[in-house]
Formats: structure tokens, sequence, C-alpha cells
């Protein structure tokens, strides 16, 4: 029975294929968003849709994102701490950090900053910093760092960022506010959300690990 | 031919994905395949932006040049970032039924769970 399941998904799946193969679908036609674009303030097709004509979206996205990771840390709070570092330090890493942390923050505060106007926005910036952290994470060790990023002003922070970003998002769509100075906004708000959310699972996932 | 090969090369990482997802008994296992599946929907959806000839969608370039679809491009910026956060939140709910079950297979913590619960 389940071995019939599976290949009949699979052959379905490979009949889309074939199908895909085909050129019985042309591709759509791209409908002109150079003035949309211009309406609200960005130069980047991507942008505007991101945050402008689909800001819903967007909000509601963040908003599964900071509840995953609220999941994450409920989930992984009861599971006994791991005592043993979880990577051992190295000479290497350590100076490579040094020279490499600067750059990757300066990046990521770039492209959070000029995201509506070329590639980039927010949620890659997060995750350029997000690895930056990882970086720092591999460099000082672990347990070092999460003393110095505190859990207590983290969390605040992040449903901070949340509760200013929903209400920035809701007031801007019904007041009809443009420009790109919101779009700024917007882009260093999601940023700093994806960072924390990054930091929290890279965090959690090594340090709490239960036990096997 | 780039789309072609692209809309190829994402079913095809569906494909993979689902199979794994199917056939492989590991939770950990399983995760893998989904993560390769919306890897693969991520490269269809890419691909089917693309247009022969075209011009990422910024401005900047001499107007009328063709310029790809920015809407599946913005769909897929999202899609990252769930993807991202609900894996990390299935691996979460994995690591937890490991501690509590000592394995990772689904049939010995489907048959372990039931025990539980008519005891």
């Amino acid at each position: 029975m389940k071995r019939a399941l599976t290949i009949a998904l699979l052959a379905t799946l490979l009949g889309i294929l074939l199908f895909g193969l085909t050129d019985l679908f042309p591709p759509a036609e791209v409908r002109p968003w150079a003035e949309m674009a211009r309406a609200y303030g960005a130069g980047n097709g991507v942008a505007s849709i991101v945050l402008g004509s689909r800001l819903y979206d967007t909000l509601l996205e963040v908003l599964v994102f900071a509840l995953a990771m609220v999941g994450v840390r409920y989930t992984l709070k009861p599971l006994g701490k791991w005592r043993e570092p979880v990577v051992p330090e190295r000479g290497v890493v350590r100076e490579m950090a040094d020279v490499l942390l600067p750059v990757i923050i300066v990046f990521a505060v770039y492209l959070a900053a000029s995201g509506h106007l070329g590639p980039g926005g927010g949620f890659p910036a997060g995750a350029i910093a997000g690895s930056g952290l990882l970086l720092l994470a591999m460099a000082k060790g672990i347990e070092r760092l999460s003393r110095e990023l505190h859990e207590g002003t983290l969390e605040p922070l992040e449903y901070g960022t949340i509760a200013v970003l929903l209400v920035l998002g809701c007031l801007s769509i019904p007041l009809n506010h443009r420009g790109s100075g919101l779009l700024v906004v917007f882009n260093l708000l999601i940023g700093i959300e994806v960072t924390i959310g990054a930091w929290v699972v890279l965090h959690y996932f090594a340090s709490h690990r239960g036990e096997i | 031919m780039a789309a072609q090969i692209g809309t190829v090369l994402g079913i095809g990482l569906v494909f993979l994905g689902f199979g794994a997802l199917l056939l492989r008994r590991s939770l950990i296992w399983k995760l893998l395949g989904l993560n390769v599946a919306s890897g693969g929907a991520i490269v269809f959806l890419v691909a089917l932006s693309h247009r022969p000839g075209a011009v990422p969608p910024l401005s900047g370039y001499p107007e009328g040049t063709p310029s790809a679809d920015p809407l599946p491009q913005a769909l897929v910026l999202t899609a990252i970032v769930i993807h991202f956060a609900t894996l990390a939140l299935s691996l979460a709910y994995a690591i937890s039924l490991t501690e509590r079950f000592h394995t990772q297979e689904t049939g010995r913590i489907e048959a372990a769970s039931e025990e539980e619960m008519e005891r």
C-alpha cells in the first residue's frame, strides 16, 4: 500500500516534469513594474512587491518567523544543557574573525539600508549578520558569547521589533503612506529580527541538546 | 534554455526530496528530504521568472529592455526565510522526540507512543 502510494506520487511528479518540458504553457507576460516601484519609492522591483504591494504578506511572514523562533526556544529550553564546549577553539578562526567580522557587519547594514535600491534587503542582511554571529561563536566559544548576549535583553528586543514592524505596517497601509524612508526602516527592522532569530537557532541548537 | 534547465532541476530536486521523505525511516532523513524538496520548489520558481535576454528587475537599465519577472522572486525571498524557520522548529521537535523515545525511527516512535497511550 505504502509502496504503491509512493510510486504513484513519484510517477505524478515525473508526469509534471515531462509536462513542464513541453511548450504548452508559455511563460506569463511580465507586468510593467517600473511605474509601481517608483510609486513606492523603490528602485528594485522585488522590494517594491515585498515591502509595497504585498506588505501584508511580508508582515505575516515575519510573524510566522518569530513564532517559529518562540517555538524553538520553548521546545529546547526544558532539555538539559550541554556541558562540554561544543566547538573547539582554533587560533586560525579567531584571527580570521577579527579581520572578517567588521566587514560582515558593515556589509549586512549596507544591504539592509540599500535594499530598496539594488539587490539586497532585510532578509539577506539578517542572514549575513547571523552568519557573522556564527563565525564569532566559533571564534570565541558559544558559551562566552551567550553570556555576553543576554537572553533577557534579546527577547524584549525581538518582540519589540516585531511590534514596531506590525504597527508601522498596519498604519502605513490604511494611511497610504509611501516613500523610500519607510522601506529603509522596514528593511532594518526585518534585518534585526532575522539576525536575532538566527542567533536563537544557533544558541539553542548548540547548547540545549538533551542527553541520549 | 536556461529556464528549461532550471525547471527540470527544480522538479528533479522535488522528486528526490519526496523520495527520501517517503522511503527513509529516520526522522532526520525525512526532514532533510523535505528540505531538498523545498529547495527544488525554490529553484523552480526562480526558473519561472527567467526570460530570454532579460535584465534583473532593477531600475537603471534603459527603458524597454525586457526584465525578469519580479513576482516569483518576491515569493521566493519570503519562502526561503519561512523554510529556514520551519526547518529549525521541526528539528527542535525531532530533538525533543529523540530525547523522549531514544530513537529516530518513525515506526518505533509510533509504537512507543501508542504503548504510552495504552498505559
